[in-house]
C-alpha cells in the first residue's frame, strides 16, 4: 500500500517546516552568541548557496527539492541574522548580557533581557507602564536559560 | 542539470512570504484562537500530497502544507506582538472559532 503513495510532498513539507524551525531557533542562538553577526551570516549564505548548487545536480527529484528548499531557508537565515540584531537592539528580542555587542545595547538602554513574547495573549494592548514593569521583571524564562 | 529543485525552493520562499501576510491578517481580523484551522489545513495538504500521483503537484502541496503548519504556530506570537504595539492592534471584538471551548484548553503552539 505504501509503495503506491507519493512521498515527494511529505519530504518537501518536512524540509520546509524543519528549515523554518531550525532557522527560527538557530538564528536566535547564533546571534546571541556571536560577537559580530557578519561572519556567521556569510557562512549561512555560503551553506545555502552550496545546497542550491548541489540541487542543480541532485540525482533525484526529492533530493533536488529538499536541498534547494533547505538551502533557501538557510540563505534567508543569513538575512535574519541582521534583522535579529535589530530586534535585540530595539528590545523586541532578549539580549545576552554575556555577549559584548548585546551588553553595549543594554548599556545604551534600548535592549532588554526579557523574552517579551513568552506570555499568553491577553486581548488588550500592553500599556507603557506595564511594559516597563515587565521588562524589569527578574528573568525566569527560557530566553534567560538559552543565553546565559 | 535540473532547475526543478530551485523552482521548488523559490516557491517555498514565496509561500513563506505569503505566510507572513496571512498570519498578520488572520490574527488581526479573527484572532490567534483560530490557530487549529491552518494547522489542520496544512496537515490535510500534506496528507493529500501523498495521494497525488504527480511528484510536482505533490511537492507543491507538501510545501504549502508545511507553511500552513508553521503559520499556525505563529498566530499566538503575532497576537502578543500586536498587544506589545509592534503591529497594529485590532480592538474590535473577534469572532470565536468553532470549538473554542476545546481550543482554549490547549496551549497554542509556537516555535
Amino acid at each position: 500500500m505504501f509503495a503506491e503513495l507519493q512521498f515527494a510532498g511529505f519530504w518537501m513539507a518536512a524540509a520546509t517546516f524543519v528549515g523554518i524551525w531550525s532557522g527560527h531557533v538557530g538564528v536566535r542562538w547564533l546571534e546571541a552568541h556571536s560577537p559580530n553577526v557578519l561572519p556567521p551570516a556569510l557562512i549561512l549564505f555560503a551553506i545555502g548557496l552550496a545546497l542550491n548548487i548541489y540541487s542543480l545536480f541532485a540525482p533525484t527529484f526529492v533530493l533536488a527539492g529538499v536541498t534547494s528548499i533547505y538551502g533557501i531557508t538557510v540563505i534567508w537565515d543569513g538575512v535574519e541574522m541582521f534583522r535579529q540584531q535589530r530586534r535585540v537592539q530595539h528590545g523586541h528580542s532578549p539580549a545576552n548580557p554575556n555577549n559584548p555587542r548585546h551588553a553595549a545595547y543594554l548599556k545604551a538602554g534600548t535592549a532588554t533581557t526579557t523574552e517579551l513574547l513568552d506570555r499568553d495573549p491577553q486581548g488588550v494592548p500592553v500599556s507603557e507602564t506595564d511594559l516597563e514593569a515587565y521588562q524589569k521583571t527578574p528573568l525566569k524564562n527560557k530566553a534567560e536559560v538559552n543565553v546565559s | 542539470m535540473t532547475l526543478v529543485g530551485i523552482m521548488l525552493g523559490l516557491f517555498t520562499l514565496v509561500m513563506i512570504g505569503f505566510g507572513f501576510v496571512w498570519v498578520i491578517g488572520v490574527e488581526y481580523h479573527f484572532g490567534y484562537l483560530w490557530w487549529p484551522y491552518p494547522l489542520v489545513l496544512g496537515i490535510l495538504f500534506i496528507i493529500l500530497s501523498l495521494f497525488v500521483g504527480n511528484p510536482g503537484w505533490s511537492a507543491l502541496l507538501g510545501i504549502a502544507g508545511g507553511v500552513f503548519v508553521w503559520g499556525s504556530t505563529e498566530l499566538r506570537d503575532q497576537a502578543v506582538r500586536a498587544e506589545l504595539g509592534w503591529f497594529k492592534f485590532n480592538s474590535k471584538p473577534k469572532p470565536d472559532p468553532p470549538g473554542i471551548r476545546w481550543i482554549k484548553r490547549i496551549k497554542a503552539p509556537h516555535l
